[in-house]
């Protein structure tokens, strides 16, 4: 019985997430502890800390490749890198988090316990808002980084859910149309518990194929397993599904549009940054570790949704009237792009993550620019409201354009930048066929946002045109940061290229 | 372990014992769960889902895993299913589905592809597993099952079962965010300020008069008359909404043997 | 004694065992009764039954007789099914709990040795935990298929009060497993028998190996939320008579009644007898009379194990003789506030225990020790103190600060006695004007 030991821990490298799981729980205790009148204080610099420690740590471990805690990490260069950008895009999101010179007391409600448009509710309309948010949101970041880097099944399942639960939990904590985000909160949570269950039920038929949920191990049973193929086709298939419902991948893409619109927009748009870069990492280390032999029998599957994807995402796209359902259907579309970055495997690995560098920083200036479009209701998401905006807030309506430009992947933007190194990886690798349906795809997908840059300069303002709210410091860096990332990264884009390529690919041993 | 306990041999065959106690579960435990999709009555509903969990509980045990089997009946029966039970008979006996489809068709569409999927996995999985011989229960369970599972826990998938915390503490700060409402300092009665309230000036410290009760009618949404002749609306909660009754409300309660009985039913 | 033993019986010596149990279960529940009824009676100062047979014994055989022949109601608005069910749940799992109770050491029985007890898994507590979780089901099937309004409400405060309470008895017995080593009952017992060796801060002396000494916040822990957990007084919600008239069994009668009434019997033996057995050192013999060597052979151990479990029974009468009812956010706020939370830390300073009196001085035992003296400062300094009573700063309307209806209430004069009323009208006024110079 005192055989037990436990595996060596290479402390080092699990330490970025330890500081946000850590400084994570200190938040929930300082919830408790800190008098009201300063939490928003202490938890924003927690939070903030948190994440900025995280990076550094990343950073600092950036040359570290080693697979420790009896496996269930696998810290290499993707891996770190793919925590990077989680953690980068996280701080940025959590400018828009934080923010609360916009609407008084921030973007969510201060007591969620109220029902909707009650006494109660009425009554909290101008109170600060639910500082648990902060805590959420470490929790939330470090299950995506731990999802990243996860060395089994059974782990990435764990982290699959950590980060889940505090999504779903957010996304229902709106301050305005409460019924909207709660509905939302509960779209999202009954289909990813759904979806949660076909992973778990995929891991266990892998378990029976490979006797072990390790993706190394994985790999190897493929190679010398003589176990019944079936197994591993049905494992693949739903532990897909899992992944590819948090992808947002056609046809496990249905809650997308009503969840980003119905969730708090700082929320809409951390899931649109980080856990895009979350479940492509996932997505990207699964396949290219523990299936990458196996790649004959799952491409044509994962090809299909890719071009499903690409399609179903960037037409319906132009057919909506409401600017967060535009953006969450061109993430569908975008999706579908990043997955023909999963098909072609280690040679798009690192265009792959440029690409989730690159679309992070200009959805989160987007999500950060819807909420600046107020009137006495909230934010005033719909099409018609935006028209003529550009006579008077120019500048507002410059970035907005730009941001719209580098979606359509015009030149000297980072969409254009992205997609091209996307694409000639992908075309190397021999998938032509895909990348052919995603140039037409974005060409088609390139029609809406040129709609909403034509609505903002070209149409005559109404009645009804809402203001551009001045922005608090936090919306404006966070907006700064993402307009300027869009363009850098379309002027200059050598430097991250040249450090995706060096960041290496996933460990498989 | 002791093979006598939990009916599994060593090879990983199957005894009698096992073959019988799952011949007779599994049906039990497969018409619990059509059970639960099929029945309208939430109730009986969550009443089918508690028979097919303790069926696996069992099935747990047969295959010598008694602890899990145990923390299944335990966890899932004794606790959240008992949770369900909680919230359902809270809200009410009579809440059923409502018919009316949302989306046409999408019954049985859901219907078709949940038996094509249920086949399709079925197909795969017998031709996937049903000619391998099971192995590895022996070392599995060498030092005994608990102690088997601990050993896995506490060393290849320590950091899983640590980072769980976070996902438990999640939960528990979700259900305090959505559930509790925080009172200010100041807002919270306790029983001495409430009882202070009921004897201040202004305020009737006695009990409310209760609904009336009338030979037209029972229902608490009927005003009680005053001596002069009246309603006081005192009697009637704030939650009850006024409004006119239907015959079918006002007429009187069934007693027992009693064939009609409108207000309830 | 080791696991091995068990799951050799043959079919008849198992069958045997089974009946015995099921015998000495009924039996003891028509005794228990008799015995409830005649402590609270002395506790009351009356004597209780005496009519029946000595003593009154065959009072409570009398009663079970004629609950049988009552007649069985079912409520119109009853589920017809669940109703019927409910009480069998109940009763089946009071009783399945008894297959792992062990009575006593390994005995010969007909030339085959063979153990006091039923069965015993390497999980057995937990088949009693698991039992008990179940048997709940009953009670709250039997409230909501009652159809009215009482019962239910019995029905969802024993469904809360249950969970509640499992907690922090399954937590409470988290301890005990860390001691002792194993889940079986029959080890639980064994491991008992040993005065275990306890070095702290380098002093080495024996302890006595009952877990109700050395686990004894565990011990009273368990104490206090076994009495919830079978839904006795003080923590009787589910079927307070004086708010719920009878709570979840309002509407049942005759024998689906009578199961109830014994389910609830047999569950206090449960606990009684887990109780005994995790923390009171089983079957085997109090320290004076195990000196004696042939106390814990044969079937001795039975006395011991029966002495104990009848302590404890008195213990739950005395309960209900003495204690008044709980509010119910009282008793939630004490097994959620306090039970649970001291029983966690509890649980990790025997770990911190545990471990540091396994390793030599160092690092780990520096660092244990130093973690439970700050555990101990925190939860001194952020203990949350009862703020203390501020008297309003308006005095009350009342008399010496009590809130009490305003003394000035008048009776109207009665209209038909006008004569009357007229001598009154003078004084009513002056008598008024006065208590409103008092107040």
């Amino acid at each position: 019985m005192n055989d037990i030991q436990l595996p060596p821990i290479d402390y080092a490298a699990l330490l970025p997430m330890l500081i946000v799981f850590g400084l994570a729980c200190v938040g929930i205790l300082a919830e408790a502890f800190v008098p009201r009148k300063h939490r928003f204080a202490v938890q924003a610099t927690l939070t903030l800390a948190a994440l900025i420690a995280g990076l550094v740590t990343v950073i600092i471990n950036r040359d570290l490749e080693v697979t420790t805690i009896g496996g269930a990490v696998t810290i290499d260069g993707a891996g770190l890198f793919l925590q990077g950008i989680i953690l980068v895009l996280g701080i940025v999101a959590f400018g828009l988090i934080a923010e609360r010179r916009l609407e008084r007391g921030g973007a969510f409600v201060a007591n969620a316990a109220h029902a909707a448009d009650s006494d109660g509710d009425k009554k909290q309309l101008n109170e600060a808002g639910a500082t648990e948010i902060f805590p959420l949101t470490l929790f939330a970041i470090a299950g995506m980084m731990l999802f990243c880097v996860s060395g089994d099944l059974l782990t990435m399942f764990v982290a699959l859910e950590v980060f889940s639960l505090p999504l779903y939990l957010m996304c229902g904590l709106a301050r305005r149309r409460r019924l909207l985000s709660q509905e939302s909160a509960l779209k999202y949570f009954l289909l990813g518990a759904f979806a949660s269950a076909f992973f778990l039920y995929g891991v266990a038929l892998i378990y029976g194929y490979a006797g072990s949920v390790q993706l190394v191990a994985i790999k190897q049973s493929v190679l010398d397993s003589d176990k019944s193929g079936v197994l591993l086709a049905a494992g693949l298939a739903l532990l897909a599904i899992g992944l590819l419902f948090k992808a947002a991948a056609v046809p496990f893409h249905v809650w997308t549009p009503d969840v980003y619109q119905g969730a708090p927009t700082p929320i809409t748009a951390l899931m649109a940054a980080c856990v895009k870069a979350a479940a492509f990492g996932g997505l990207l280390r699964v396949f290219n570790v523990a299936f990458e032999t196996t790649s004959w029998d799952w491409r044509p599957v994962i090809t299909a949704v890719a071009m499903a994807t690409m399609i179903v995402g960037s037409i319906l796209a132009v057919t909506q009237t409401d600017i967060k359902r535009l953006l969450a259907y061109s993430s569908i579309a975008n999706a579908g792009y990043l997955l023909v970055g999963v098909v072609s495997l280690g040679g798009a690995v690192g265009s792959s993550m440029f690409y989730l560098v690159a679309y992070g920083f200009s959805v989160l200036a987007a999500f950060g620019m819807v909420t600046l479009v107020r009137d006495a209701d909230g934010e005033a998401t719909h099409l018609s409201r935006w028209a003529g905006l550009g006579k008077g807030s120019p500048l507002f309506s410059a970035m907005f354009t730009i941001i719209m430009l580098g979606f359509a992947g015009i030149p000297l933007t980072s969409g254009f930048s992205s997609k091209f190194a996307l694409f000639s990886s992908a075309w190397d690798a021999n998938q032509s066929a895909l990348v052919i349906v995603g140039v037409l795809s974005s060409v088609v997908l390139a029609f809406p946002y040129l709609k909403v840059v034509v609505l903002l300069w070209l149409n005559p303002p109404g009645d009804e045109t809402p203001t551009v709210s001045v922005p608090g410091y936090l919306t404006r860096a966070v907006v700064g940061v993402g307009v300027l990332a869009t363009i850098v990264l379309g002027v200059a884009p050598s430097w991250l290229l040249d450090m995706v390529n060096s960041a290496g690919t996933f460990l498989a041993k | 372990m002791n093979p006598a306990l939990t009916g599994v041999l060593a090879d990983g065959g199957v005894t009698t014992g096992e073959a019988v106690t799952f011949w007779i579960l599994a049906p039990i435990a497969l018409a619990g769960a059509i059970g639960m999709v099929l029945l309208r009555n939430a109730v009986h509903s969550a009443l089918s889902l508690v028979l097919t969990m303790l069926s696996l509980g069992v099935f747990y045990v047969l295959q010598a895993g008694p602890f899990i089997g145990m923390v299944q009946i335990i966890v899932y029966t004794g606790a959240i299913m008992m949770l369900f039970l909680f919230v359902i008979m809270l809200v009410g006996r009579n809440t059923r589905d409502s018919l009316i489809e949302v989306l046409r068709g999408q019954r049985v569409a859901a219907i078709l592809l949940g038996i094509g999927f249920a086949m399709l996995l079925g197909t795969g999985l017998a031709r996937g597993i049903g000619s391998i011989p099971a192995v590895g229960l022996a070392e599995a369970n060498v030092n005994g099952n608990v102690e088997g599972i601990a050993k896995l826990l506490f060393t290849r998938y320590i950091f899983a079962f640590e980072v769980t915390s976070a996902l438990l503490i999640t939960a528990a700060v979700g259900a305090m965010i959505l559930a509790h409402v925080e009172k200010k300092p100041g807002e919270k009665m306790d029983q001495k300020v409430l009882s202070r309230a009921r004897f201040e000036k202004g305020n009737y410290p006695g009990p409310k008069a209760g609904p009336g009760v009338f030979a037209t009618s029972d229902s608490v949404a009927t005003p009680a008359l005053l001596p002069d002749g009246t309603f006081t609306e005192r009697s009637v909660s704030k939650v009850v909404p006024a409004r006119e009754l239907t015959i079918a409300e006002a007429r009187p309660k069934a007693v027992n043997g009693s064939k009609e009985y409108g207000a309830i039913k | 004694m080791s696991l091995d033993m068990f799951g050799h019986d043959p079919w008849w010596l198992i069958l045997i065992k089974i009946l015995v149990v099921f015998v000495f279960l009924i039996v003891s529940t028509i005794l228990v009764i008799w015995f409830e009824r005649r402590v609270v009676g002395r506790m009351q100062h009356r004597p209780g039954p005496n009519r029946h047979g000595p003593f009154g014994l065959l009072q409570s055989v009398a009663d079970a007789l004629k609950l049988a022949l009552k007649e069985d109601i079912m409520p119109t608005l009853a589920d017809k099914a669940v109703y019927f069910i409910a009480p069998i749940i109940s009763a089946m799992c009071a009783i399945t709990a008894w297959a792992v109770i062990p009575f006593g050491p390994e005995v010969s029985i007909f030339g085959h040795k063979t153990a006091l007890q039923i069965t015993d898994l390497p999980v057995a507590v937990l088949v009693v935990l698991a039992c008990s979780g179940l048997g709940v089901y009953g009670i709250v099937l039997g409230g909501w298929a009652s159809g009215s309004t009482y019962p239910l409400l019995g029905a969802l405060r024993s469904a809360a009060q249950v969970i509640s309470y499992e907690v922090a008895l399954g937590l409470s017995i988290v301890a005990v497993f860390m001691l002792s080593g194993t889940m079986s009952t029959s080890g639980i017992v064994a491991s008992q028998a040993e005065n275990p060796a306890v070095n702290i801060f380098g002093l080495e002396f024996n302890v006595p190996g009952w877990y109700a000494i050395l686990l004894f916040p565990s011990f009273v822990i368990f104490v206090i939320s076994m009495v919830g957990e079978t839904n006795r007084a003080p923590f009787d919600l589910p079927e307070a008579e004086s708010e719920l008239v009878g709570g979840f069994h309002t509407e049942y009668s005759s024998l689906k009644f009578a199961m109830f009434f014994l389910a609830e019997y047999i569950n206090m033996f449960t606990v009684s007898a887990m109780c005994t057995t995790l923390f009171l050192g089983g079957w085997r013999a109090p320290w004076p009379i195990s000196i004696w060597g042939a106390a814990n052979t044969g079937f001795w151990p039975l006395l011991w194990f029966m002495g104990k479990l009848v302590l404890l029974m008195f213990f739950f009468v005395w309960l209900r003789g003495t204690m008044p009812r709980l509010r119910y956010d009282q008793f939630m706020r004490l097994g959620w506030k306090v039970l649970i939370p001291l029983n966690l830390v509890w649980i990790l300073v025997v770990a911190g225990i545990r471990v540091s009196s396994e390793q030599e001085a160092g690092t780990a035992k520096t660092l244990i020790i130093g973690g439970v003296i700050l555990l101990a400062v925190g939860v001194i300094f952020f203990y949350p103190r009862r703020k203390q009573y501020q008297a309003p700063a308006v005095a009350d309307l009342g008399v010496g600060g009590f809130p009490v209806p305003p003394l000035d209430l008048k009776v109207p004069p009665s209209p038909r006695t006008k004569k009357i009323a007229a001598s009154r009208e003078a004084t009513g006024v002056s008598a008024s004007t006065t208590t409103e110079e008092e107040g």
